[in-house]
């Protein structure tokens, strides 16, 4: 891009142009980015140890499972990368085939079980369930691994 | 803007591109400020053990440790209150802070009969919050114990 200017004196100009290209790859980044948080993490209410003995999530392979809470300590399904299930037998059989597949494609994989504070045991319960028997009949035979997802920031209300 | 006004010589045709970096930017700083990474997120790394008891291989020379169980119930009109239970000839704390100092203290490097990696096992009502499964989680895990572990609730 030569600039030749024929009529009068040079004026000094910044080329924009670049610019703007970054600024929009980075909002195009930040759109992106957005949605697919919003479909891995559901808003809820984690648990909040104080003190707590918990670390920062490492780097690694993992799944999110959500326990989808509903206002008064139950819930109201399970959603695993984006994928919704029902509560009950049929949910969680095929939330465990779901389970089987991904550990039949990655055996080292870490699921990342994030459920609302208020929650009770009995709708956590078929999930660690459905997590160890998708590791066994997935053929490997170390345990299954799972995080515990809590909060250390987030301002937790009483209820 | 330059290039098509060199090519009219009289006449500056240009698209005036200021407005649109104005919301470019204005979309780029709420982007930034919008998105959450999950902050503040933290894991307990937990390795879940196979309840159908089948599929272990046993291995002869290992003694087997009766595992340490803790009852956690959530009481109260609005289930916001933790009761913790001990199985055992054990004192029963009341609190999470009397709970984590019992499980310290129990350790053999303190004043304990219990090895590091003596299995614990939360047992929780079908009721229980998650909160205070977690919280029991996290007691005995601060008192430094390396094998805890969920039992089916009851």
């Amino acid at each position: 891009m030569s600039r030749v200017h024929r009529r009068g004196p040079a004026s000094i100009e910044a080329n924009l142009t670049p610019m703007i290209d970054m600024t929009f790859l980075l909002v195009v980044f930040f759109v992106l980015v957005s949605q697919i948080s919003e479909v891995e993490v559901i808003e809820m209410e984690l648990p909040k140890p104080i003190p707590t003995a918990s670390a920062p999530p490492p780097e690694e392979t993992r799944s999110v499972l959500n326990v989808i809470p509903d206002d008064v300590g139950g819930a109201i399904g399970y959603r695993l990368n984006g994928l919704d299930f029902a509560l009950g037998e049929n949910g969680i059989e095929s939330l465990r085939s779901e389970l089987t597949n991904l550990y039949r494609s990655n055996p080292d994989l870490r699921i990342n079980l994030r459920a609302d504070r208020r929650t009770q045991q009995k709708h956590i319960d078929p999930v660690l369930n459905a997590i160890t028997s998708a590791a066994r009949a997935s053929g490997r035979n170390t345990p299954a691994r799972v995080n515990l997802v809590v909060t250390t920031t987030r301002e937790v209300s009483d209820a | 803007m330059r290039r098509s006004a060199e090519k009219s010589d009289n006449r500056k045709m240009g698209v005036n591109l200021t407005p649109m970096i104005d919301v470019v930017f204005q979309l780029l700083i709420y982007f930034l400020l919008a998105t959450n990474f999950a902050l503040g997120e933290q894991v307990f790394r937990l390795d879940l053990p196979d309840r159908s008891g089948t599929s272990e291989k046993a291995d002869p020379f290992e003694l087997i440790d009766e595992p340490l169980r803790i009852r956690v119930t959530s009481v109260g009109e609005a289930g916001d209150q933790l009761q913790i239970a001990i199985e055992g000839p054990y004192p029963q704390p009341q609190s999470l802070r009397a709970l984590e100092l019992f499980l310290q203290e129990s350790l053999s490097n303190k004043t304990g009969f219990f090895l590091d990696d003596h299995p614990v096992d939360i047992v929780p009502a079908p009721t229980t919050r998650w909160e205070h499964v977690v919280d029991v989680f996290n007691a005995a895990v601060r008192a430094g114990y390396t094998k805890v572990q969920f039992a089916a609730p009851e």
